[in-house]
């Protein structure tokens, strides 16, 4: 790797233009949950009426966040654990915590990138046969002999059809996160963001002119109103939003943090809110018209074959509908694998970024350096997820660290600065002070109010659904030791790191001190 | 499709895509005064 700018020690990365920032941004926020989890979430909950809710939450929590994240990495210029350093120094902690969430996460997206590349392999003469199920659970994955929870400790051997996808994937990744920020992620998301958004809706086009279509359109948009009065319905809104924005991993404001000062900061997360949010709702149209089209080819109903959303929608259900389709199989195989692919790609070096940021600036250490401990120490765990038991552990870590890791991080984030640091109009001018839209009372109301209450509610609902019932029928030991303990390990790697009080930031905390 | 479902998607397409394209129209407006100014 040729030495840059960007390798140099106390020299800050820029994003090469605002456009570059933009298509970054919207890079992060759209990943695969957007494809497979969304359309799901909107099918479950009231159908078409579920965009009532969805739109409030976005507009009372998804926008304010993710406008309170930009304002405070552009504000403080820094990644996530200095600038909670500089607002408390005693809350570097929950920078710290953000980062490694998001390093656990980068540990298990990566496997799934892996497993788009094999199946965009697959694709050429729909090799995974007729049934795709037994194909990517038992012959691709070879998961456990035993289903969980007989076989959920039966780790197995690593499996290689698994770990060289998957490795492919770590060589791509790493590549671009050497290059930096406007060489690296700048570059690959010019490239892969107009790509991924024409392959989607090429896909959209293809599903809504087969037959049955408009059958997964109805089930998908066919509003039920009587659902708004079910507290369930805004909770799955809230998190669908909250979970969909990138919000509390700590890259906004990383990636924020790269922007000169005068930016409109405002339209800027609206238009990656909105674009994230324009997405994931064409994303739910081509599946659903798809679902629709296999439910006629099958003599179905749209529910029977629609299955549980997430990855056997994507590994088992899509595949079903390729191999069904009237032509051009494997090149719609292609197109949909490549935007599973190219949307998690964007997303996954926006995940490493925030991380990169943080240690970088802690440990005064070289970009180079930096990316080559944590892709090193992050492909090495990654591997846990290659063996016979890795879908169970991916699935686990996965559930956790969405709904309590995430979660509570950004609920503390909103309370530090809402409520301990009384430090939102000081963020609102910063936001106010070069954009086109002024953020008003409702984007302090919001993130006072709204947020907190919200995602408490979200939090307590999953905490009682968890103590209801073993997440996925897992067995307790695992859900404790893998679920549970990985957050709790990432919260203590968090204390651990904000104890160590060297940090080349503090010069930058003083001089805002003065 | 049935009538609610049309209704639906034309909500959200209006309220997420037309959002988007004011957002972006705003955005370039504003980059215009900046040079401008």
């Amino acid at each position: 790797m040729s030495s840059s700018m960007q390798d140099d020690v106390g020299v800050r990365d820029q994003w090469g233009t605002k456009l570059g920032f933009l298509l970054a941004a919207i890079g992060s926020a759209i990943g695969l949950g957007n494809i497979w989890r969304y359309p799901y979430v909107v099918y479950e909950n009231g159908g078409g009426a579920f965009l009532i809710p969805y739109f409030v939450a976005l507009v009372t929590a998804g926008l304010p966040v993710l406008l309170l994240e930009y304002s405070l990495g552009n504000r403080f210029r820094q990644g996530a654990p200095a600038t909670f350093h500089a607002i408390s120094p005693r809350w570097e902690w929950l920078g710290w915590w953000q980062a490694a969430i998001s390093f656990v996460i980068a540990t298990y997206y990566v496997v799934i990138l892996g497993w788009c590349l094999s199946f965009i392999y697959f694709s050429f003469g729909e090799q995974w046969g007729d049934d795709t199920g037994a194909f990517f659970i038992g012959e691709y994955l070879a998961t456990s002999a035993g289903a969980a929870p007989e076989g959920f400790w039966d780790i197995g051997g690593v499996q290689l059809k698994v770990l060289i996808p998957m490795l492919i994937a770590w060589g791509l990744i790493y590549y671009l996160m050497q290059r930096g920020v406007s060489k690296g992620i700048e570059m690959a998301s010019r490239v892969l963001m107009p790509t991924l958004i024409v392959m989607l809706i090429l896909i959209v086009i293809r599903a809504i002119t087969l037959d049955g279509a408009t059958e997964g359109l109805n089930v998908l948009l066919t509003p039920d109103f009587g659902a708004l009065i079910d507290p369930g319905v805004w909770v799955a809104a809230y998190g669908q939003v909250f979970f969909s924005l990138s919000i509390a991993f700590s890259i906004m404001i990383a990636y924020s943090s790269y922007l000169p000062r005068k930016t409109d900061l405002s339209n800027s997360g609206l238009i990656v809110g909105l674009s994230n949010a324009g997405f994931e709702f064409l994303a739910a149209i081509g599946v659903f018209a798809a679902l629709g089209f296999l439910a006629v080819t099958q003599n179905s109903e749209v529910a029977e074959v629609a299955g549980g959303g997430g990855v056997g929608l994507a590994f088992i259900v899509f595949p079903q509908i390729i191999s069904s389709m009237p032509g051009f199989n494997t090149v719609f195989g292609l197109l949909f694998f490549a935007t599973l692919f190219f949307a998690g790609v964007t997303s996954m070096v926006s995940i490493l970024e925030c991380v990169v940021a943080a240690i970088r600036e802690k440990f005064d250490m070289k970009r180079a350096a930096a990316v080559n401990w944590i892709v090193g120490v992050a492909a090495t765990l990654s591997i846990l997820y290659v063996t016979r038991g890795g879908l169970f552990y991916l699935d686990t870590v996965d559930h956790f660290v969405n709904a309590y890791g995430l979660a509570v991080a950004g609920l503390a984030e909103v309370l530090l600065i809402a409520w301990v640091s009384k430090t939102l109009v000081q963020q609102r001018d910063h936001l106010n002070a070069h954009s086109y839209v002024k953020m008003g009372p409702w984007w302090t109301i919001s993130l006072k109010y709204v947020t907190p209450i919200l995602l408490t509610t979200v939090i307590v609902y999953s905490l009682i659904t968890e103590l209801g019932e073993n997440y996925s029928g897992y067995p307790g030991s695992g859900l404790l030791f893998l679920g549970a303990g990985g957050v709790a390990l990432t919260l203590i790697l968090a204390l651990a790191l904000s104890l160590n009080s060297r940090a080349p930031h503090d010069e930058y905390v003083h001089t805002l001190k003065e | 499709m049935e009538t609610g479902a049309i209704i639906m998607l034309l909500i959200g397409a209006i309220g997420l895509w037309g959002g988007l394209a004011l957002a972006i129209f705003n955005y370039n407006r504003a980059a215009k005064r900046e040079i401008a100014d």
